[in-house]
């Protein structure tokens, strides 16, 4: 009796859900976050059911089942656009995103009130490596020192310290794929001492990221700005929404969110400027001036509205006549760091919302489709490219959670030049 | 004598811990629902099916944890903050621990946690874990230098260090008003120790929640009651220390040490939904160009006036 009422209350919460991200998922973070049938967590260990979003590549499978076999009892996994493992058979699988929150919380509910089962584990509960160490202490080496326990070198001060010279034991581990501070799909190992970043090499690339179907249409004849500069919009409102969320201001990165779901209006973005100002976003929770900032070689990797704002005054939208008709100019900072990208981001927003009013006015059509400037970059002849590696030269000298803002502040995923499902789904829903 | 001298003082502490645990969760969903964060579950029973969940879930476990530290971690937080409640005064007579140096311990129990969440952190055997802990010991001093300031500064007028005292040298005019820098500084020590909002450094969202990040079931239950129980523990210091403890008109002393801890309750939980997290390089920065040398300050005010009104 007593058990019984404790499911019962226990049912009555939000599903507690992990997300992990596969090919084409956009949107279902931002979608998701905005419901009240779902508390999206950022470790598995604190939700009840994995949401795997989007198909996931072979490669990536096995770290999958990782993340899988990390939620603790009970727990289910649904599938949004994707296939359960054979494993999973009876897992949900749902195909579109205004059926997941309910689709979610029924699994939770499920689980709590016991009419569905635990999922199964899928690998077997033994250290992933097995043990190499030597020694009467288990310290893995000869003597008092080295060795590889379990796979991993011991933690030792291998490397010169880059802030201060305090040499602190080195701390090598992987990150990723689906880890939520991450572009989805990549993977990395980075070596630290105490909690600054020595190392980073990005070992699997972030799968290629979709933008809004407007852009891909833009490629093809003309469209409409005003259509065009919203989407680009909410793009960039999404990425803060990340930023937010990543400097723990939830209140805020909800605001966000809602203001990109509704861009047809008059969205205040001068209030939300004065909100971040005011409560030290720029000055207090971004890295400090210069860090995060990207040199002249990679700037131009990178491209888009990241190179603007390291002063780089290159925008497609200047070569199209359209735009020329609305006195489009591009906006531009001058430092190029963490903190800049942010500004530039709100910037561009502002910018955008103002360009969509005009256009909207004039009923403006885009007149060049053979360069477009999407929220990635420029998109011509060749689309932009994977930028991951350039971590490897930025992240290196910054504290973690420099290190995780300046990642948010970057777009660094190959464009994916065919729409994918996740946007198609996007359009419709917004249709 | 039994009855008022230590069923009743334990009495309020195990109250104020039960009630104050509650009250603080359903405050910040309140504020959350303010905010216009969506929320499955009613602001009041939202706690109590949160809890009911990670009662029935699994506690899970890592590759090779130091299982009791582990274990122990959330218990000794929640510890800590009971006992730094065993030193509140709810009148003159009615105190679980009456000592004359109060002061003293309540500042051993903020150097104490700096202890637990360490534990809790390095216990899980995990990366993100780890560097919650690396974090929070990092940062930590620089919290107690200025929570040591300003509590001498509250010692000072009442040329003692015990609570009780502390509250009767507050008849004339309470120290939030006497020494106005002191209770906000306070308040930067109390998001600090209670790692919270702005200074959530080590259970922050950049590392998947922290020292907590590998923690599930009951012990994050515990973990999660333990961080409110120090929320409504260092209010409850604070209401003591800056706004005169029982004094106040019509209620009952201890009623008015109630509503006063409810008030810095609710200020800390707004400030912890109303800011982002303070990046840790320019918290450190802050608290010891700027905080330290204000509570300096507030400790040569705080001299001044007594030498003053002496």
């Amino acid at each position: 009796m007593a058990v019984s009422w404790l499911r019962k209350l226990a049912a009555r919460g939000p599903a507690r859900v992990f997300l992990a991200q596969g090919e084409h998922s956009e949107g279902v973070r931002e979608y998701l976050a905005l419901s009240p049938a779902v508390q999206l967590v950022d470790s598995p260990r604190h939700a009840s059911v994995l949401l795997v979003a989007g198909e996931v590549p072979i490669g990536w499978r096995d770290d999958l089942r990782r993340v899988h076999d990390q939620l603790p009892a009970p727990f289910a996994s649904v599938w949004y656009q994707s296939d359960p493992f054979d494993e999973l058979i009876s897992a949900p699988r749902v195909d579109t995103l205004e059926a997941l929150p309910e689709t979610l919380l029924a699994t939770h509910r499920d689980l709590v009130l016991q009419r569905r089962g635990s999922s199964p584990r899928l690998l077997p509960d033994v250290p992933p490596n097995p043990w190499q160490g030597l020694g009467d202490d288990g310290h893995g080496g000869e003597g008092m020192m080295g060795g590889n326990p379990y796979g991993r070198p011991m933690a030792m001060n291998m490397q010169d310290d880059r802030r201060d010279g305090l040499t602190l034991d080195t701390l090598t581990f992987r990150l990723g794929p689906f880890h939520p501070g991450l572009p989805p799909g990549m993977q990395a190992e980075t070596s630290l001492q105490g909690d600054l970043i020595q190392t980073w090499e990005t070992q699997k690339r972030p799968f290629p990221e979709s933008v809004d179907l407007p852009f891909h249409a833009a490629r093809e004849r003309p469209v409409s700005i005003a259509e065009l500069e919203r989407a680009r919009a909410r793009h960039h409102l999404h990425r803060l929404h990340l930023g937010l969320h990543l400097a723990g201001w939830p209140g805020l990165a909800n605001q966000v969110l809602r203001l990109a779901s509704d861009l047809a209006g008059q969205p205040n973005i001068a209030g939300l400027r004065r909100q971040l100002i005011r409560g030290g976003f720029f000055r207090l929770a971004q890295p400090m001036p210069g860090h995060g900032r990207l040199d002249d070689e990679t700037v131009h990797q990178v491209g888009g509205w990241m190179a603007r704002a390291a002063g780089v005054g290159e925008d497609a939208r200047s070569q199209d006549a359209s735009y020329r008709r609305l006195g489009f100019t591009p906006i531009c900072q001058a430092e190029g760091d963490t903190a800049s990208r942010w500004r530039q981001l709100l910037d561009e927003t502002q910018q955008s919302i103002d360009l969509a009013h005009q256009a909207e006015r004039l009923d403006l059509a885009t007149a060049n489709t053979e360069l477009i400037e999407t929220p990635r970059g420029p998109w011509g002849e060749d689309a932009p490219d994977d930028a991951s590696q350039i971590l490897e030269e930025v992240l290196p000298g910054l504290e973690w959670g420099e290190a995780m803002a300046t990642l948010a502040s970057l777009e660094l995923a190959a464009l994916e030049t065919v729409p994918g499902e996740g946007a198609l789904a996007n359009q419709e829903r917004r249709a | 004598m039994i009855v008022s001298e230590l069923i009743l003082p334990l009495f309020m502490i195990f109250l104020t811990l039960g009630l104050g645990i509650y009250a603080a969760a359903v405050l910040d969903r309140l504020l959350a629902a303010r905010q216009r964060i969506p929320v499955a579950d009613s602001a009041w029973r939202s706690p109590l099916s949160n809890a009911a969940w990670l009662l029935l879930q699994q506690t899970n476990t890592t590759e090779a944890p130091d299982t009791p530290a582990w274990q122990l971690a959330p218990a000794l937080y929640l510890s800590l903050a009971a006992m730094g409640l065993s030193l509140v005064p709810w009148s003159p007579t009615l105190i679980a621990t009456d000592l004359a140096t109060g002061l003293v311990l309540w500042g051993s129990f903020e150097a104490l946690a700096t202890v637990v969440i360490f534990l809790q952190g390095w216990a899980a055997n995990a990366h993100l874990a780890l560097i919650g802990a690396y974090r929070y010991v990092a940062l930590g001093l620089s919290y107690l230098l200025i929570s040591m300031f300003v509590l001498i500064g509250v010692a000072l007028p009442a040329e003692s260090l015990r609570f009780i005292d502390v509250v009767e040298a507050q008849a004339p005019l309470w120290h939030v008003i006497g020494q106005p820098l002191g209770l906000p500084l306070f308040l930067v020590v109390g998001l600090g120790l209670t790692f919270w909002g702005p200074l959530n450094l080590a259970d922050s969202s950049d590392l998947s929640g922290g020292t907590s990040s590998e923690i599930s079931g009951p012990l994050r239950l515990v973990w999660q009651m333990a961080r409110m129980a120090m929320l409504v523990a260092f209010s409850a210091v604070a209401a003591t220390a800056f706004l005169g403890g029982w004094l106040g008109p019509w209620l009952p002393g201890p009623v008015w040490v109630l509503l006063k801890t409810l008030g810095v309750l609710a200020l800390l939980l707004w400030l912890g939904r109303s800011m982002p997290r303070v990046a840790p390089e320019r918290c450190v920065t802050l608290m010891w160009v700027v905080l330290l040398p204000l509570a300096f300050v507030d400790l040569i005010w705080a001299g001044t006036l007594a030498l003053l009104m002496a």
